[in-house]
């Protein structure tokens, strides 16, 4: 039994080399003063976005802004083992945000599948390059976790798409230049029939796109009003009246997302381990009271589960081929516990915990991600979404009253 | 970088639940409860015939020299059907201390008998109104001409499947050292009615009993310690395997019982608690394949990695059982729905050489969270 395969945690030569070349590589074109802890983000919309492009830039001109494309597209070809480390050392660095995120790991793969060679020439080396920003369009406000039930209507009128409706949740609308849009174009009994998916140009009159603030006071999405927008017949991804295929499509294409989470999630519970060691109440720090130890402890051990089941199932990704719903699983769970360490971080400062900003320990960095955290169970599908997901496609349950 | 185990694993896994099949899954633990205790004998020799025995003994012992993951498919399909017998205290804790402490002699004496399945072992450790590490026993070994003489009671001692050997711990001048003493030669066995009646446990006394000094004396706690981490990775696949049987009994029992004209699963209310039931089950899964393997590969992290694992499974199991109670509704509350057999066990496990509280201290304390580097104040409050 000895020596055949089974569990094994270490990485092979060409995986490290790879993990050497990117670090290396950080170190050189990462922005001034962001390894050294100055990380701050422009406050000013135009130069933030400005900030944010600049960065892709840099990554595509270093080969690194879309690693899992094909080399015929400007990518590496990067096996998903690579994916990890690139995920795992942009987490430790924690490099700014790719404010492409939609456009490199959804429309273009997307694209590149099944787009016409027109779309692919127009906007796949755009993408890359940072010179198009995309959003996604799919929520609305009658449309959130059941998405079929989206009113956005295109009409054709005289050789063009008229598109009329409203599209809430829009993360990166305000930067983007394009909008991966779904819309209903005819009335079906069958409600994942009559969907279409366009690439609609933002730069227009008819597109008014309005920010919500969120409750932590960040402004990451939108809303999107189409008043008479227009897109063409060459703006159509896959076939008409069959964007929910498009739609499944494009979000098997998103297979190294939760990744990041989990990375992500791991260096904030450190963060809060560090606070626990440094934080001293009467001359004591904190991790020294039992309640907290415990309780750290306890969130530490399901956290590192959340990260093995996620290596669980990368191991079975790479043998079967094929993510399975195993996602919905990672995802859940990963987002549930980023929750409860921020909620556990409030608790522990005790009364000192209603400070904020420069005021609060660690200058406020528990406070704002304990608010930012309650959108990680809602954006992306609610918890109770991929609940259904996991009781019926993993455990069998019967479909839902609503399906 | 790959965590699943390997195929060999898996079809010594199927092989071996074919054989609990054989056994009718929890007929064998139910057997016990009705006082019926040639099943135990049966069965263990059914699993040595198997190979699982030599499992963890080294060659040179006649066993096969394996490590704690080929274990993993072991004990999570014998937790799986609540297999009465000494599995985990000889396999998993007597073998790993013997095999770590023992001199040749008293390897050769003992590990080709238990890799054959001639010999199996127990653990008599506790004693009454003492922890699991308490600053002294009150068993006391007294030097003889030829070894030693232990004299005092232990408790909650397990005897099921007649373990003919016990690891026990006992006070000698040097402290707290550990023996090896013979079943013939206890004093008195005093059955004690377990909660989970699928287990026997009991109270022994040493009158004089001869005794085998393990390791160095005085260094009693510090071997069970290490043999702990082979205990607690074994006995968190047994949880991990009776965690998977409850999801899968209750996923089951939730498409066919039917209320209000739909299956009950359909309701959210029973089927997020089913796939809540099942999130902890992967964790528990998880972290056990991983504290498998640090204890096989002898990782930096194992200590942590083992303790982690067991304060998480210790709760998940019980509340996989209670919530599995709940969702079968009437039937869950009742003695013939294998259900309770798992929250009784699942009890029996929780505080066994180690409780959640202990197992998160030892974890922070691994993890180097009491090392203390820079400090700050905290914002004054009142």
């Amino acid at each position: 039994m000895k020596g055949c395969a089974g569990v094994d945690f270490t990485f092979t030569k060409k995986e490290e080399k790879f993990r050497g070349e990117l670090r290396g590589w950080l170190e050189v074109n990462l922005p001034k003063g962001w390894l050294a802890g100055d990380r701050k983000l422009p406050e000013d919309h135009e130069q933030y976005s400005q900030f944010l492009r600049d960065w892709q830039r840099t990554l595509y001109e270093g080969g690194w802004a879309a690693i899992s494309w094909p080399k015929e597209y400007g990518g590496r070809d990067a096996t998903l083992m690579e994916e990890i480390i690139y995920h795992q050392e942009m987490v430790r660095v924690q490099s700014p945000p790719l404010v492409n995120y939609i456009g490199i790991h959804m429309v273009a793969p997307t694209l590149m599948q099944m787009g016409t060679d027109e779309q692919k020439d127009e906007f796949i080396e755009k993408i890359l390059t940072g010179e198009q920003v995309w959003s996604q369009g799919y929520s609305e406000p009658g449309a959130g976790s059941d998405l079929t039930a989206l009113q956005t209507t295109a009409v054709k009128k005289d050789g063009k798409w008229v598109i009329n409706g409203q599209k809430v949740w829009t993360s990166f609308a305000h930067l983007a230049d394009r909008c991966f849009l779904l819309t209903k174009t005819s009335q079906s009994e069958k409600k994942h029939e009559g969907i279409t998916v366009f690439l609609l140009d933002m730069d227009q009159e008819g597109v008014e796109t309005r920010p919500i603030v969120q409750m932590d006071g960040h402004q990451e999405f939108n809303e999107v009003y189409l008043t008479d927008a227009i897109a063409t017949d060459a703006d159509i991804v896959g076939e008409e009246g069959k964007g929910w295929a498009v739609l499944i499509a494009l979000m098997l294409h998103e297979r190294s997302g939760i990744a990041a989470q989990v990375f992500t999630l791991e260096q904030q519970f450190d963060s809060v381990i560090e606070l626990a060691k440094t934080i001293r109440v009467n001359g004591t720090p904190l991790i020294e009271d039992p309640f907290v130890e415990d309780g750290l402890a306890d969130l530490h051990a399901r956290i590192n589960g959340a990260k093995l089941n996620y290596y669980r199932n990368i191991t079975h990704t790479l043998k079967n081929g094929k993510p399975g719903a195993e996602s919905s699983l990672d995802k859940l769970l990963v987002s549930e516990l980023t929750k409860e360490v921020f909620d556990f971080a409030m608790t522990i400062q005790g009364h000192a915990g209603v400070l904020t900003k420069d005021d609060a320990l660690f200058d406020g960095e528990m406070q704002r991600q304990y608010l930012a955290s309650f959108g990680a169970t809602i954006g992306g599908g609610t918890s109770e979404v991929q609940r259904n997901t996991i009781g019926e496609r993993i455990l069998g349950l019967p479909k839902d009253l609503g399906r | 970088m790959d965590f699943a185990l390997s195929e060999e694993q898996e079809l010594f896994r199927t092989a071996i639940r074919k054989y609990m099949n054989n056994l009718n899954g929890t007929e064998a633990a139910r057997a016990v409860i009705d006082g019926k205790l040639d099943v135990v004998a049966s069965a263990a020799s059914g699993l040595a015939e198997m190979g699982v025995t030599a499992i963890p003994v080294s060659e040179e012992s006649d066993g096969l020299g394996l490590g704690a993951l080929d274990l993993v498919p072991v004990f999570e399909e014998t937790g799986r059907v609540l297999l009465p017998g000494s599995q985990l205290e000889t396999l998993a804790l007597a073998v790993p201390l013997l095999e770590s402490f023992g001199t040749p002699a008293q390897k050769a004496a003992r590990l080709p008998d238990v890799a054959a399945g001639a010999s199996t072992m127990s653990v008599a450790w506790y004693e009454k109104g003492t922890s699991l590490f308490p600053n002294s026993f009150c068993c006391v070994a007294a030097k003889t001409e030829n070894g030693y003489a232990l004299t005092g009671t232990k408790t909650l001692v397990p005897v099921i499947g007649e373990p003919d050997v016990f690891i026990t711990g006992a006070q000698t001048a040097e402290g707290k050292s550990l023996f090896l003493v013979k079943a013939s030669d206890l004093a008195s066995v005093r059955l004690l009615s377990a909660l989970d009646e699928t287990q026997q446990l009991a109270e022994v006394t040493f009158d004089a009993a001869p005794g085998e000094l393990l390791g160095e004396p005085g260094n009693a706690a510090e071997m069970m310690k290490h043999g702990l981490l082979h205990f607690n990775a074994a006995l968190c696949s047994s949880m991990v395997g009776g965690m998977d049987e409850l999801v899968k009994m209750t996923a089951e029992y939730a498409k066919i019982r039917v209320q209000f004209n739909q299956p009950i699963g359909r309701f959210q209310a029973i089927k997020h608690g089913i796939v809540n039931m099942k999130l902890d089950l992967e964790t528990a899964r998880s972290l056990s394949y991983y504290a498998a393997w640090t204890v096989e590969t002898d990782a930096v992290d194992k200590v942590s990695a083992v303790h982690s694992a067991r304060s998480f499974i210790s709760k998940a199991y019980i509340k996989a059982a209670g919530d599995s109670i709940q969702i079968h509704g009437g039937i869950g509350f009742t003695e013939e729905l294998d259900v309770q057999l798992f929250l009784k066990r699942a009890r029996y496990y929780e505080n066994y050489f180690g409780s959640v509280r202990d197992s998160r201290k030892t974890a922070a304390h691994a993890l180097g969270w009491h090392s203390v580097s820079a400090t700050r104040d905290a914002i004054p409050v009142s």
